[in-house]
């Protein structure tokens, strides 16, 4: 099962457990009761929006493979910022990286560094030596 | 015999930050006083710039103990100049936050601040050790009181645990933000918050006020001693609430014997003996930040002067105890320090009543768009008084953020008519019995709880000429 | 939450173990590490009775700061400052608590001067205007600036620990432009500072690290001379909510209760074990109240760890 599956798996039990909810909702007095079951909805809900959230970001990740040797200047590198909808691409030594899902770049930023720029001074000052770049997803190159 | 004397106290211990206590004597009066904080930071230079939702948790590190009151009047402010309404359920929950930090802060200013001035500790701690010999209160107690110095910190301990509870940790929340807070209530966190509180107020009433009526009893002059102005002011807290209306006080002023409303457009703020420039020297909040110059000649010190309509005012637990009718005795030093231990039961109350009204679950926060530019004040009674912020965006970042502390009322320097600031004021004239041991000062400004941590403005450059002796 | 299938790969790594273990059965590591400071603070104790070791003086400096690492000391619950001040050490100086002022107080820290004491700091160093931004007291009439202070009693102190994020790489007292011109206490000193960072320091961090360097000297630290037995945890790995990075289920803002990764989330780079300790009894911690971490124990912060807060990420 992939994680399309298990997200429309999951939406339809939610969708199950509210109709139990809303047929019980009918027939309850209690103000007590009735509040609880309508949490339940509330949870269901915020569960089902997760569960979107979920689909949503497989899909962008399942999009079609980049083109290896995609060119990219300075300026159309700063568009890749990760913001508005944009991915975030940083780049070091004339390649362009996507940091887009990487955890060290919450927020599209890294240290005081913003996704959509040349980082390669001061990569070379934090991290030379460190295997970290083999493991960004390579998008293109850096032209002048 | 000599009879003027010059007497310097530094450091001012026992409050937060760094102060000193300039006094002259003659013939055993203080003729004139001077406060001077002794630390700068820059905070409002430094908040330029930044995102505006970063001026929550950065101005919060202004202070170390009165830090969520930085949240809640910097989140006051953006939600002024992002147009939020924020919901009713979102405003108790904050409110609930702050109460904490009432509690925690007079706690802790009445056991571990004010009550050493009292109180003579067993021999054998380092910490309390001290030179003047004024204990008056009778060993039982004495020793009660020392008793209730430890005991204290578990409550003012739990404070925090409820602030946590709600706002992630203390000191410097999380919790506090745009729309209320970010966390929700649920039945379980309101039982667990409803019997910490309980537990604070009842140490409050059964130690913390007899306690300081135990004091008040033993040293009955400072009744009469450390009045200042009586001019009294308060932004109001825990009041406007659609459905429960005001808990404790609304916006006023205390002038002339009399209670008025307050307009807080009045406000001006003057670097008038302060080592600042600025255009015009006497300014509304929005208008400028005064850049330090440190050459300004007949400036004395970098405390700037806040005041309304011209007047210096006090700010406190007094001044809200007093414009809400809730303590009418005076105005004086162990006011000051009744109003502030029966302000927090009274504070224990407003929070029980809100923590009646809690709904669980709802959830109060949205995603927020920062406007291209804005502004906005946030302005608020907190523990130590008048606290405002006050924020100007422009271009989706900070262009201006002007912070007008409690302790900067307090602690204010001298204007242009030569007005002494409401510390420096309730220091004149106070009869000192003892120069080589002048208790009496550090007692009368410690009643205002000053918090030069707070002051980030405040600066002195030092007097080398001065000494810290006390010298003929 | 619904159950879910679990993925076979994920299962294999480290913190999904470690995390099902929390809920099934107590992990050892956890429930170890939440009693290191307990622990060693009680032993330091038992032995200052039994006199194998000797109860020692304890200066705590505040400087250029908000005074909040004091404020957060006393929040110490196991153990606590009571025990701190009556059992372990003889407190000879602080700003906020000590009974003693003006001369009389810079008398007691003077005393100091050629014995033996333990320094802890909260608060950056102003240096700009000769460090006259920031007086903690005079002496002998003579303004008595931070600066002078930590050379004064810094290099002679038997350890120094800087506790909180100012002292130890500046902080937010140095955040740009930094109009008072602070450093940290580090690059006063030509000797090791034990950095405690934290926005505030932990309670336990404080108390923990002091009693082992009274019961065993100096701890075991990291390449930032943090000890390692409370800064060796990247907060991401033991993170309660790093399922929902795993999964790209991400808040689009605060309030809600899965990965604050789009919100600018600086767990992936803050090392502290804060998702263990918590905060006030250990109640909840910034990331369980629903917002982002915002990296307080890093060098660095605040500057580079801003925003805070992002919206609009993608």
């Amino acid at each position: 099962m992939n994680d399309r599956e298990i997200f429309i798996n999951m939406i339809n039990d939610n969708l199950n457990e509210m109709n139990g909810t809303i047929d019980c909702l009918y027939i309850t007095t209690s103000i007590c009761a009735k509040n609880k079951l309508l949490n339940r909805l509330r949870r269901n809900m915020s569960n089902i929006n997760l569960m979107l959230q979920g689909l949503r970001n497989g899909e962008s990740m399942s999009s079609p493979p980049s083109i290896a040797e995609r060119l990219f200047t300075m300026q159309d590198l700063s568009r890749y910022n990760g913001r508005d909808g944009n991915p975030a691409y940083i780049a070091v030594n004339g390649v362009v990286y996507d940091v887009t899902s990487n955890a060290a770049w919450g927020g599209a930023t890294h240290f005081g560094l913003s996704a959509g720029t040349d980082v390669t001074s001061q990569f070379a000052s934090c991290h030379a030596g460190q295997p970290i770049l083999s493991k960004l997803k390579v998008v293109g190159k850096l032209v002048e | 015999m000599i009879k003027t004397k010059k007497i310097v106290i530094n450091p001012v211990t026992r409050i937060s930050g760094f102060m000193e206590i300039n006094a002259d004597i003659d013939n055993n009066i203080v003729e004139d006083a001077r406060t001077e904080g002794l630390l700068f930071r820059g905070f409002e230079k430094m908040l330029e710039g930044r995102s505006p939702l970063d001026a929550v948790y950065f101005t919060q590190r202004i202070c170390g103990i009165c830090s969520a009151a930085h949240s809640v009047a910097s989140t006051m402010a953006l939600e002024d100049a992002l147009g939020i309404h924020i919901s009713e359920q979102g405003r108790y929950l904050r409110d609930i936050i702050h109460g904490c930090e009432f509690l925690q802060n007079h706690i802790r200013h009445f056991y571990q601040y004010t009550a050493p001035d009292f109180i003579k500790f067993p021999e054998g701690n380092t910490l309390f050790e001290t030179d003047h010999t004024d204990f008056r209160l009778p060993q039982n107690k004495n020793d009660s009181v020392v008793g209730h110095y430890f005991d204290s910190l578990e409550y003012s301990r739990s404070a925090h645990e409820m602030l946590a509870i709600l706002g992630g940790k203390a000191p410097h929340n999380h919790g506090v933000f745009i729309g209320g807070i970010t966390t929700q209530a649920t039945l379980e966190k309101i039982s667990r918050l409803r019997s910490l509180i309980v537990g604070i107020r009842r140490f409050v009433c059964e130690k913390m006020i007899p306690d300081a009526y135990t004091i008040a009893e033993y040293y009955h002059e400072y009744f009469s001693i450390g009045g200042g102005y009586g001019n009294l002011l308060t932004f109001g807290c825990f009041n406007g609430y659609e459905r429960l209306g005001s808990l404790y006080v609304k916006p006023l002023e205390y002038s002339e014997g009399k209670i008025n409303e307050l307009y807080p457009g009045e406000i001006t703020e003057t670097v008038y003996s302060s080592w600042y420039t600025a255009r015009p020297e006497t300014y509304m909040p929005f208008e400028t930040i005064p850049e330090p110059d440190i050459k300004k000649s007949g400036a004395y010190s970098w405390v700037k002067a806040p005041r309304y309509r011209g007047l210096a005012y006090e700010v406190g637990p007094l001044a809200r105890m007093w414009l809400s009718g809730d303590y009418r005795n005076g105005i004086s030093t162990m006011d000051r320090t009744l109003a502030r231990v029966l302000e927090a039961k009274k504070i224990a109350n407003i929070m029980l009543t809100l923590l009646d009204h809690l709904i669980p679950g709802v959830e109060v926060q949205k995603e927020y768009d920062i406007p291209h530019s804005a502004y906005g004040a946030g302005l608020i009674d907190t523990t130590r008084g008048a606290l405002g912020h006050w924020v100007k965006i422009e271009n989706q970042v900070i262009s201006l953020y002007q912070i007008i502390t409690p302790s900067v009322w307090n602690l204010s320097t001298r204007d242009r008519n030569n007005l002494p600031g409401p510390g420096e004021k309730a220091m004149i004239g106070t009869m000192i019995i003892n120069p080589d041991s002048p208790v009496e000062l550090g007692r009368i400004i410690r009643s205002f709880d000053p918090c030069v941590s707070c002051a980030t403005h405040v600066y002195s450059k030092g007097n080398l000429i001065k000494t810290m002796q006390v010298v003929p | 939450m619904p159950r879910r299938s679990a993925n076979p790969q994920q299962i294999k790594s480290g913190w999904e173990v470690g995390r099902m273990n929390k809920v099934n059965n107590p992990c050892l590591n956890y429930s170890t590490r939440l009693k290191t400071a307990s622990v060693l603070v009680h032993k330091a104790i038992e032995a200052i009775k039994h006199k194998d070791i000797q109860k020692r003086n304890l200066i705590w400096l505040e400087l250029t700061g908000c005074s909040g690492n004091i404020i957060s000391l006393l929040n110490g619950a196991n153990p606590d400052f009571k025990s701190l001040a009556s059992q372990m050490v003889n407190f000879i100086y602080d700003n906020s608590l000590m009974a003693a002022e003006g001369e009389a107080a810079m008398e007691k820290l003077y005393s100091m001067t050629g014995r033996d004491y333990i320094l802890a700091v909260e608060g950056a160093v102003s240096t700009k205007d000769n460090g006259l931004y920031n007086i903690i007291g005079r002496w002998k009439g003579h303004p008595v600036t931070a600066y002078e202070v930590i050379k004064e009693f810094g290099e002679q102190a038997a350890y120094v620990i800087a506790v909180g994020t100012c002292a130890s790489d500046g902080g937010i007292s140095a955040a740009r432009p930094n109009p008072a011109g602070c450093i940290g206490i580090q690059d006063m000193l030509d000797r090791k500072v034990i950095k405690l960072p934290g926005c505030p320091c932990h309670p336990d961090w404080f108390m923990g690290t002091l009693a082992y360097v009274m019961l065993f000297g100096e701890p075991e630290t990291d390449n930032r001379q943090r000890p390692l037995m409370f800064y060796s945890t990247l907060i991401h790995d033991i993170c309660p909510r790093r399922p929902y990075f795993d999964q790209g289920i991400f808040a689009s803002k605060l309030g809600e209760k899965t990965c604050m990764f789009k919100l600018g989330c600086r767990g992936p780079v803050t090392r502290v074990d804060c998702p263990i300790r918590k905060w006030n009894d250990r109640v909840n911690w910034p990331i369980g109240d629903n917002t982002p971490c915002i990296g307080c124990a890093m060098f660095g912060f605040p500057d580079l760890m801003e925003p805070f807060i992002s919206y609009d990420t993608t």
